[in-house]
C-alpha cells in the first residue's frame, strides 16, 4: 500500500486561492446589499395596507424561499443564453442576479418579522397622535424594525457566505471554484479543500461572533 | 375640586354605542356626555368594557352601531377625516408607548412639525415648555429608556398635550407605574385638570377620581351602570352593582 | 423559442424518482443527524472541559463552512486516505454531521427555553431531576423545537440539490439531465421548482397540523 502524500503548495496555490475568496466577499456584498434594498421593497409590501401588494410580495417571497439557491443559479445560466443569444457575459453577474433575487427572498421575510414585532402600542401612539401611514411607517416603525432585523440580518449573512459557493457550480471564478481548479492541478483534494474550508470558517466565524455579541447587547 | 373656570357646551356625545369582538358583545348601547372642561372619570371592573369606550372615542376602535361625535367631528360619518379628530384629541396610553429611538424632546416635536406642520423651533419651544410643566424639562435630550415609568408616563402626556388638543383621553395611565411614582403622575393630571382641560380618564384611583372629577360613571358588564358626582358615586351609590364594585375595592 | 409545458410532461416520473432520491437522503440525514445532535448537545453540557471544547469546535466548523465543501472533501478528498464513498453516501454523511451541528443548537435552545421557574416549583414539590425531565421539561421544550426542526428539515431537503454536483442522481441532477435533453429551460426549472416548493408546503403544513394536534394547551 502507497502511503498517500498530502501536501499543499502554499506559495504557489494561495494567490488564486485568495483571488477566490476576493471573488466571494465582492458576491457577498454586492448581493447583499441588493438583497437588503429588495428585503425592503418587499418585505414593507408584506404588512402593506392594500392585499394585493402583500399578496404580490409573499408569492415571491415564499416560492424563492421553497426552492434551493442552486435551482436558481441553474435555471438563470441555462436561460440566460438563451434570451440573449448573442451577449456574452462572464457567470459572475448570473451569480449576482441569482443571489439578489435569493437575498431579497429571505431579507424580505425579516423584515415582515421586524416589523411585525414593533410593539403595537407604538403603532397605536403614532396614530393617536395624527400622523399618517407614510410618517407612522417612517418616524416610528422602520427605525425601531431595523434594529429588530440585525441579528437575523447577520444571520442570513453568514447563510449568503455559505450559499455563494454554489456559483462555483455555474463556473464563476468564487474561492470554491478556484479550489476545483487547483485540485485538477495539483491532485490534492484533501489539502485544497481544507484550505477552501478554512478560508470560508475566516470569513464567516466573525459574523458569527458579531451576531452572538449585538444579540447579547439587544438583551 | 377648585377650578377657575364653568362647564362649557357638550365635546363629547356618545348615543346607542354598540361593539362586539366577534361574538362577545363588549358595549352594549352606551349613552354619554362630557361637556368642554368637565373632567370624567370611568370605573369598573376589568372587562366592563370602559377601555374598549375610551378607545372608540378616537377610533382606535371602530363601533358596530350608534352615534359618536367629539370635538364636532361626527365618527360615525365614514367621510370623516380620522386625522382631524386626532388633532383634536389627545391620548395617553397604560403602557405609556413613548417612542424609544428617540430623545424626549423629539418624541415631543415630531407630531407638531409632521402633521400641525409647525417649524422646528417654535415646535421645540412649545416642547420646552411643556416639559417643564409635567417636570422632566432636565430630561429633554435624554432617551426615554433611560427614564422611570412615572417619568416616561409624563412625557407622554406632554406629547399629547403638544398637539394642543381640545381634549385628553387617559386610558389607565398610572396602572402600569410602581406606586412611588403614581403620585407624580395623578399630580399632572389634577393640574390639567384645574386649568380647564376637557377629560376623560379610565382609572382604578379611586382618590384621584375622588378629588378631581366633576363625575364619575360606573361601567359594568358593557353598560352604563350609574353616573353622578364623586360625592354621590362613593358615599351613596344608588345601585346594588355599584356597592358591590366599590365595597370590594375601597 | 416557445412555451410548451405539455412536452415536458412525460418527464415527470424520472423527476419524481429524483425527488424521491432527494427526500430519502434528507430524511436518513435528519434522523442519523439529529440523534447525532443530541450527542453533540449532551457533549457541550459535559463536566469534562475538553469534551465541551469538541463539541463547540465541531458546531463551529459545520456551521461556518459550506455544505458543497463539506461534500467536496468527502467525495475527493477522503479517497486520498483510503475511504471511498459513492455520491449518495458521501451526500449522506455530509448532510448528517451538517444536521448534528444545527440540531444541537435547536435542542440546546429548546431544553433552555423551559423557564427555570417552573423546574424550581417542581423540585420545591419534591420530584427528582429525572421526573422532573420527564414531565416538566420534555413536552414544552419539544413543542418549542417542533418549528425550529421543521424549518431545518426543510432547509436541509433544500440542500439535498447540492449532492447534484457530487454526481447523486437527485431532482436537481435530473432537472440538468432532462434539460440537456429537451432544452426546454424554463418549463423543466418552473416544474422542478415547484415540486421542490409543494414538497417544502406539505412539510411545513404537515408540521402544523402535528403541532395542533399534539400539543392542545
Amino acid at each position: 500500500m502507497v502511503t498517500p502524500m498530502i501536501s499543499f503548495d502554499f506559495g504557489q496555490y494561495m494567490p488564486p486561492m485568495l483571488r477566490g475568496a476576493g471573488v466571494t466577499i465582492l458576491l457577498v456584498v454586492v448581493s447583499g446589499i441588493a438583497g437588503t434594498i429588495i428585503g425592503l421593497v418587499f418585505g414593507t409590501a408584506r404588512s402593506a395596507p392594500l392585499a394585493p401588494v402583500r399578496w404580490l410580495a409573499s408569492i415571491y417571497t415564499n416560492f424563492i424561499r421553497g426552492i434551493p439557491i442552486l435551482i436558481i443559479l441553474l435555471f438563470l445560466y441555462y436561460e440566460i443564453p438563451l434570451l440573449f443569444p448573442y451577449a456574452t457575459f462572464s457567470q459572475t453577474i448570473t451569480a449576482v442576479i441569482g443571489l439578489s433575487v435569493y437575498s431579497g427572498a429571505y431579507i424580505a421575510e425579516i423584515f415582515r418579522g421586524s416589523i411585525q414585532a414593533v410593539p403595537r402600542g407604538q403603532l397605536e401612539a403614532g396614530e393617536a397622535l395624527g400622523l399618517n401611514y407614510v410618517q407612522k411607517m417612517r418616524y416610528v416603525v422602520m427605525p425601531q424594525a431595523l434594529k429588530i432585523a440585525v441579528p437575523p440580518g447577520i444571520g442570513f449573512l453568514i447563510a449568503l457566505v455559505k450559499a455563494t459557493s454554489l456559483v462555483s457550480v455555474i463556473t464563476a471564478t468564487d474561492l470554491t471554484r478556484a479550489g476545483r481548479n487547483i485540485t485538477s492541478a495539483n491532485h490534492q483534494a484533501l489539502a485544497t479543500f481544507l484550505v477552501v474550508a478554512a478560508l470560508y470558517f475566516v470569513i464567516s466565524y466573525p459574523l458569527s461572533l458579531l451576531g452572538r455579541w449585538y444579540e447579547r447587547r439587544l438583551a | 375640586m377648585s377650578r377657575t373656570h364653568d362647564l362649557g357646551p357638550a365635546m363629547i356625545k356618545v348615543d346607542d354605542l354598540h361593539k362586539s369582538f366577534g361574538d362577545l358583545e363588549v358595549l352594549k348601547g352606551i349613552e354619554a356626555e362630557v361637556d368642554e372642561r368637565e373632567v370624567v372619570c370611568l370605573i369598573g371592573a376589568s372587562g366592563s368594557g370602559k377601555s374598549t369606550l375610551l378607545r372608540c372615542l378616537n377610533r382606535l376602535e371602530t363601533f358596530d352601531r350608534g352615534h359618536v361625535t367629539i370635538c364636532g367631528h361626527d365618527l360615525t360619518g365614514s367621510k370623516t377625516s380620522l386625522h382631524a379628530v386626532r388633532r383634536d384629541v389627545g391620548m395617553v396610553f397604560q403602557s405609556f408607548n413613548v417612542f424609544p429611538h428617540m430623545k424626549v424632546l423629539d418624541n415631543l416635536t415630531l407630531a407638531p412639525m409632521k402633521v400641525l406642520k409647525i417649524g422646528k423651533a417654535e415646535a421645540r419651544q412649545r416642547a420646552m415648555a411643556l416639559l417643564e410643566k409635567v417636570g422632566v424639562a432636565d430630561k429633554a435630550n435624554v432617551y426615554p429608556t433611560k427614564l422611570s415609568g412615572g417619568q416616561q408616563q409624563r412625557v407622554a402626556i406632554a406629547r399629547a398635550l403638544a398637539m394642543q388638543p381640545k381634549v385628553m383621553l387617559f386610558d389607565e395611565p398610572t396602572s402600569a407605574l410602581d406606586p412611588e411614582t403614581v403620585g407624580e403622575v395623578l399630580g399632572v393630571m389634577k393640574n390639567l385638570a384645574e386649568e380647564g382641560m376637557t377629560m376623560m380618564v379610565v382609572t382604578h384611583e379611586m382618590g384621584f377620581a375622588r378629588e378631581v372629577a366633576d363625575r364619575v360613571v360606573f361601567m359594568d358588564n358593557g353598560v352604563v351602570v350609574e353616573q353622578g358626582p364623586p360625592k354621590q358615586i362613593f358615599e351613596a351609590p344608588q345601585h346594588e352593582r355599584t356597592r358591590a364594585f366599590l365595597s370590594k375595592i375601597l | 423559442m416557445t412555451i410548451n409545458f405539455a412536452a415536458v410532461l412525460p418527464y415527470l416520473p424520472v423527476m419524481l424518482k429524483g425527488l424521491g432520491i432527494s427526500l430519502e437522503v434528507t430524511v436518513l440525514g435528519f434522523l442519523i443527524g439529529s440523534v447525532l445532535g443530541i450527542f453533540v448537545y449532551l457533549g457541550r453540557r459535559s463536566a469534562f472541559a475538553p469534551l465541551r471544547w469538541l463539541g463547540y469546535a465541531f458546531v463551529e466548523v459545520f456551521r461556518n463552512t459550506p455544505l458543497l465543501v463539506q461534500l467536496y472533501l468527502i467525495y475527493f478528498g477522503l479517497p486520498q486516505v483510503g475511504i471511498n464513498l459513492d455520491p449518495f453516501w458521501s451526500t449522506l454523511a455530509g448532510m448528517t454531521l451538517n444536521n448534528a451541528a444545527y440540531t444541537s443548537e435547536i435542542f440546546r435552545a429548546g431544553i433552555e427555553s423551559v423557564p427555570n421557574g417552573l423546574v424550581e416549583a417542581a423540585g420545591a414539590l419534591g420530584m427528582r431531576y429525572l421526573q422532573t425531565f420527564r414531565f416538566i421539561v420534555l413536552k414544552p421544550a419539544v413543542r418549542n423545537v417542533l418549528p425550529a426542526l421543521t424549518n431545518q428539515f426543510i432547509v436541509l431537503f433544500l440542500f439535498s440539490s447540492v449532492g447534484s454536483v457530487i454526481s447523486l442522481n437527485e431532482l436537481t441532477s435530473a432537472l440538468k439531465d432532462l434539460n440537456q435533453r429537451t432544452l426546454r429551460t424554463l418549463e423543466i426549472f418552473t416544474i422542478g421548482g415547484l415540486l421542490y416548493y409543494l414538497a417544502s408546503a406539505v412539510i411545513a403544513g404537515s408540521s402544523r397540523l402535528a403541532e395542533r394536534y399534539l400539543f392542545r394547551w
